[in-house]
């Protein structure tokens, strides 16, 4: 479903993400893990087209992706959640669902009109599942910003479900949330995954890398240095060496 | 007392119409960080327009009033493909001066249309007045009032109601967040046109329509009481602009008869200085501003 190969972005001579490969197939849940500054927010950013990449190519169910501006992507079917929460803050919970609804299928079942203008009984039966998808149904005429931050994860986490993905990419969704809440987006990601959609999780959090993925890929100084199931990737030496910092190549910080 | 109620109403009445010039600079600021120094030419070219039609063909005040805002609708569209659209990544001052330069070429459009200096603008009707206990109102100014209320009100309807304005909202909001969210950058933007043009075309017709009469140098003119008015009110807030529009007008009105004609424009400049030095946000720009900075620190 997602492909990149030889992918490659560097800022000046720091080379964030360097020749790297990875296929994520449909249905799956994959994590993204590696210390901090090992290339996970680039690689995110790169599939995204935040910024363009320096070599290799982003190829969505076959489609290549490279050059490609945001709405161009998220109409192939890729969404987003981002690391520093970006509600639209003085919108409220429920017109930043409505203002997500972009797909293609959303664009071809309803006309200009009805489209930008009003919204329809089915619009609101799917915010309404949204809301339940977030457990923010009692807080749907809340403006974002009076959120708590927890709430506002969820809402992110809605969002980006509103916009009908393929290909769900979430970006540290749980930073800075506790045991019950991890348990509670696990739950949530596992519903995402079971209607249909594949997820690519970069995370610090292991509790939640581990209880949720089935395969990971770990990054170190921009390179893919291990891939597998939990277990396997848990076992594996330069796993270990790069998180303890045993081995790193001049910098013993990671 | 009755004077300073009767400065004070007269100030709200040619206020609303800075409003809705300020309302149509804080869109496109709003969604796009830049300041389209041409909106008061395209106003005045649009209204130039339908002068052409009323000194040759003599058409009704209606025509007249739909024609300037068509084309001052389509002044906009142009300005936005030449100056924000053509140079737009990370080019905010060069779209900046390209709107000014562009103010120029609109000045000398409207020349060639009717190369004479002043001409008479159809008024809606004819001047006049009637009181209401000790005050006296023109009834070219309160049509200009009803005129300004019912744009905003239809201005806040389509932001706060439809899906359309609540994507140009989001726009403004986060860009970014938009952007991933499927909104369309391109169409946005030109939609933000669009509305700031019907903004300005309204203003600059109940404007004109009062003073029945137009030169070139009303597109100066509306540029500068409408970023003035937006500035008082703070960058990028509607009722920032609303109430900066009012203010501006009513302190312009208060300076008119206190002062004399020739301090209404300086009280302008001086009202907009003490707002910068004292809250250079505007009365509620502050918590954009904050928030912007947030965005920065974030990144």
């Amino acid at each position: 479903m997602l492909e990149l190969s030889g992918l490659s972005k560097h800022f000046g001579g720091v080379k964030a993400v360097d020749e790297l490969d990875l296929t994520v197939n449909e249905g799956e849940i994959v994590g993204l893990i590696g210390p901090n500054g090992s290339g996970k927010s680039t690689t995110i950013n790169l599939i995204c087209g935040v910024f363009g990449e320096t070599a290799g190519t982003v190829r969505f169910r076959g489609e290549l992706m490279n050059g490609k501006p945001p709405h161009q992507r998220l109409r192939a079917g890729l969404a987003r959640t981002f690391q520093n929460i970006r509600l639209f803050p003085n919108l409220t919970v429920w017109q930043n669902l409505w203002v997500a609804q972009n797909s293609p299928q959303d664009v071809s079942a309803r006309g200009f009109l009805p489209r930008w203008f009003g919204a329809t009984r089915r619009t609101r039966r799917e915010i309404a599942d949204l809301l339940d998808l977030a457990d923010l149904g009692h807080k749907d005429d809340e403006l974002a910003s009076n959120l708590a931050f927890g709430e506002q994860r969820r809402l992110e986490f809605a969002r980006a479900a509103a916009t009908r993905p393929r290909l769900l990419l979430l970006d540290e969704p749980a930073a800075g949330m506790n045991q019950q809440e991890i348990a509670d987006l696990s739950r949530r990601i596992h519903r995402v995954r079971d209607s249909g959609v594949t997820i690519l999780l970069v995370e610090h959090v292991m509790e939640l890398v581990m209880g949720v993925t089935e395969q990971i890929a770990v990054l170190n100084f921009g390179r893919k240095i291990a891939f597998g199931t939990p277990g396997e990737v848990q076992r594996d030496k330069a796993v270990q060496e790069a998180y303890l910092g045993a081995s790193d190549p001049g910098d013993g910080s990671a | 007392m009755i004077d300073f109620i009767q400065n004070t109403v007269d100030g709200v009445m040619f206020g609303s119409s800075y409003a809705l010039l300020a309302i149509g600079f804080t869109i496109v600021f709003g969604v796009m960080r830049r300041l389209n120094l041409a909106f008061g030419a395209s106003i005045m070219l649009g209204a130039y327009m339908g002068t052409w039609l009323h000194v040759h063909y003599q058409v009704h005040v209606l025509v007249v009033a739909v024609t300037t805002v068509a084309c001052t609708v389509l002044v906009g569209i142009y300005v936005e493909r030449l100056c924000f659209h053509a140079v737009r990544r990370d080019a905010a001052l060069a779209s900046m001066v390209s709107s000014f330069v562009i103010w120029m070429q609109l000045e000398e459009a409207a020349i060639h249309l009717l190369p004479e200096r002043t001409y008479a603008f159809p008024g809606l009707f004819a001047a006049g007045s009637y009181e209401a206990g000790p005050f006296l109102f023109r009834t070219e100014q309160t049509a200009m009032l009803l005129l300004a209320a019912v744009m905003v009100g239809a201005l806040h309807l389509l932001l706060h109601r439809t899906r359309f304005g609540l994507a140009l909202r989001a726009t403004s909001e986060n860009p970014l967040a938009a952007a991933y969210m499927g909104i369309h950058r391109t169409w946005t933007v030109l939609c933000a046109f669009v509305l700031m043009s019907l903004a300005g075309g309204v203003a600059g017709f109940a404007i004109l329509a009062t003073d029945q009469q137009i030169t070139p140098f009303f597109g100066l003119w509306a540029t500068f009481k409408g970023l003035i008015a937006m500035m008082l009110g703070g960058m990028g807030s509607l009722p920032g602009a609303i109430l900066g529009g009012l203010l501006l007008g009513v302190v312009e009105a208060h300076a008119l008869w206190y002062l004399g004609a020739e301090y209404r424009d300086l009280s302008a400049f001086l009202l907009l200085f003490a707002m910068l030095v004292s809250r250079p946000g505007g009365l509620l720009g502050q918590r954009i501003l904050s928030r912007e900075e947030l965005a920065f620190r974030r990144v």
